[in-house]
């Protein structure tokens, strides 16, 4: 599986929506459900999924998809 | 120009029905090509809505809701984001008598379940991503006939239904039949601390108090462009974003993004806002931006600035004082009582931290433990005295509950607060142990009940504790079944199942194992030893304690 498809999985379980089908340019506003606080639920289980932690000035940054793939990837 | 509503001209010829006075009443005044809503979703792109479109799309939800077979006194759920489907549907179905609940796009299916199994609802409206939640429960929920959903273009089968075609054909102009002041309108469920939701069921009545307080708190005028943050899920939003203003005819922005500190100050100053109304854990997260981020806009239309769903603390006050030179407006009601009960607001002094004093005719009273009134500045039950026009009329099929809420001539809100010498009244907590997380109350049965289906957990205990930012953040203590052990990867799937399962508001922010989780004997979990445990402070009698 390459990073993106098991980042869309990870959002798929964190979201509850099989449908879910991930693009770079995503952002809060094209997910439902996207919310401060499943944010924390989805920034812990990519932690889970590739083994990685963030920090808290890289949380910041993230403003779609593509930047929390890239940073994902910068990792493994 | 058209004149203001007065109250007394809210109600003509005895015609209460909420969606014809928001409505087909606003166009009656004149009104009809005045703006009622301009919509922006959360990329920016807008639609917006005059009052004779409200009315007439309005008129169609109800006309497509009776033609399906629903009759008035129907339960219909609204289970969607802030989208304009929301409010012709909401509008609609109060035209048709039909009670109508909006539900928060981010419940679970455990809490879809609750709530529409117990008001056995007859239809729901939801937009496509949500047809896996209620196709996973509609087995269970023999009642309900239809799912309409606002983005399919055509009929699914087994009740599934596209609303664009049935909107496609109904016709817009359905008259509301004349409506009694006593008809049954808005359902909105609540928690408890023990036990599922309840429903609190308001009348059409309401609209009378939730019109008088847009007019004496928030004083909004007829030239004012309002906006109101509050997801309609909530009753803020409904009272607030669509029953109160739009009863006055004041045209409102509803904005359908998340919480995004750029997004809201550009859309205050560029749809140039007169009148918002919001929360303090929106205002508190405000705070963390730096103050030149506020200097880049220019906000001078804003005129008042009012909050609710939590205490205000001084802090923001003062912050607001600060930046924007003005007041912060606290209002305190609640879900039973429909509409502001208690408020600072323009006109009159604010004391930082302070709820302000009752409205003219509302009865306040501090109630101690004995049932006697408590004296000044003490500490005690915040109770009403009954019988202002938005009191909830029931919690839907639940009348014993309803009636342990009144208790020698007041209903006691939940809340305790203190009273000072000058008649302002002060928040000091709740009396029970509903949690207060960013003006949402969460029952901590609800969340002890879903991490108990997570495997290897044998006993849960939920309490509320202070946060800075969401005033009261959920914090979860388990004890784990023998040769079970709690590790990260349980306390991930805890947090997923309970946001997934109740809601996101519910996720609790720390798990906390204990050996076992203290009970009476009668096995009831002892939340104040738990609270006390957490807090560090006095455990209090626990003779009572299972041991």
């Amino acid at each position: 599986m390459t990073p993106m498809e098991r980042l869309e999985k990870v959002f798929r379980v964190v979201f509850d929506d099989d449908e879910i089908a991930l693009r770079p340019e995503m952002t809060a506003n094209d997910v439902d459900g996207w919310d401060s606080l499943s944010h924390t639920n989805l920034i812990l289980s990519v932690e889970k999924e590739f083994g990685i932690k963030f920090n808290q000035r890289e949380l910041l940054t993230f403003k779609n998809v593509g930047d929390l793939l890239r940073s994902i990837e910068s990792k493994l | 120009m058209v004149t203001p509503i007065s109250g007394h001209d809210l109600i003509a010829d005895n015609q209460y029905n909420i969606g014809h006075i928001c409505t087909r009443h606003q166009c009656e005044l004149g009104r009809a090509d005045k703006l009622a809503m301009k919509w922006i979703g959360p990329r920016g792109e807008t639609s917006s809505h005059t009052f004779a479109q409200l009315d007439r799309e309005s008129s169609k939800c109800a006309r497509v809701l009776l033609d399906l077979g629903l009759v008035p006194g129907d339960v219909f759920f609204i289970f969607l984001p802030k989208v304009p489907e929301v409010y012709f549907a909401f509008l609609g179905a109060l035209k048709a008598q039909i009670i109508v609940g909006p539900l928060f796009s981010n419940f679970g299916d455990e809490a879809l379940l609750d709530r529409m199994s117990d008001s056995g609802a007859r239809a729901i409206l939801a937009r496509k991503s949500y047809l896996k939640k209620l196709l996973r429960i509609r087995g269970q929920l023999p009642e309900l006939k239809y799912i309409l959903v606002t983005d399919i273009d055509e009929h699914q089968g087994d009740g599934v239904l596209s609303l664009p075609k049935l909107m496609s054909t109904a016709p817009d102009d359905f008259v509301a039949p004349l409506t009694p002041p006593e008809t049954p309108s808005v359902l909105h469920y609540t928690s408890g601390s023990t036990g599922k939701p309840k429903g609190a069921l308001h009348g059409h009545r309401s609209v009378l108090m939730q019109n008088r307080t847009v007019r004496e708190v928030l004083q909004l005028r007829d030239d004012d462009l309002y906006w109101c943050t509050a997801d309609h899920g909530w009753v803020t939003g409904v009272s607030y974003g669509i029953i109160g203003p739009w009863s006055q005819g004041v045209s409102q922005i509803h904005f359908g993004g998340a919480y995004d500190p750029r997004q809201w100050f550009e859309l205050l100053q560029n749809e140039k806002v007169t009148a918002w109304y919001t929360a303090p854990t929106a205002l508190r997260m405000l705070m963390r931006e730096p103050d030149e981020f506020f200097r880049e806009f220019d906000l001078s239309p804003l005129r008042d600035i009012f909050s609710v769903g939590e205490p205000l603390n001084p802090e923001v006050v003062l912050w607001g004082r600060r930046l924007f030179g003005k007041d912060i407006y606290d209002t305190w009601w609640q879900t039973e009582t429909g509409a502001i009960m208690i408020a600072s607001r323009p006109g009159r002094e604010v004391i930082p931290a302070c709820m302000g004093r009752p409205l003219d005719g509302i009865e306040a009273a501090i109630i101690a433990d004995d049932g006697t009134p408590a004296p000044v500045n003490e500490q005690g039950s915040l109770c009403l005295k009954p019988g202002w026009d938005s009191m909830f009329i029931a919690y839907y099929k639940h009348e014993d509950i309803y009636r342990s809420k009144f208790k020698n001539g007041w209903y006691f809100s939940g809340d305790t607060a203190r009273r000072d010498e000058a008649g302002n009244f002060w928040f000091m907590g709740r009396s029970d142990d509903v949690i207060n997380t960013s003006g949402h109350l969460v029952s901590p049965f609800e969340v002890e009940s879903a991490l108990l289906e997570i495997e290897g957990v044998a006993e849960s205990g939920v309490i509320a504790a202070p946060d800075p930012m969401l005033f009261e953040k959920v914090v979860a203590f388990v004890s784990m079944k023998p040769g079970c052990e709690w590790n990260e990867d349980i306390e991930l799937k805890a947090r997923l199942h309970v946001s997934n399962r109740v809601s996101t508001m519910a996720t609790p922010q720390e798990f906390i194992v204990l050996g076992n989780i203290p009970k009476t004997k009668s096995g009831k979990i002892m939340r104040r030893v738990l609270k006390a445990r957490y807090l560090g402070t006095e455990l209090g009698d626990i003779s009572t304690m299972d041991v």
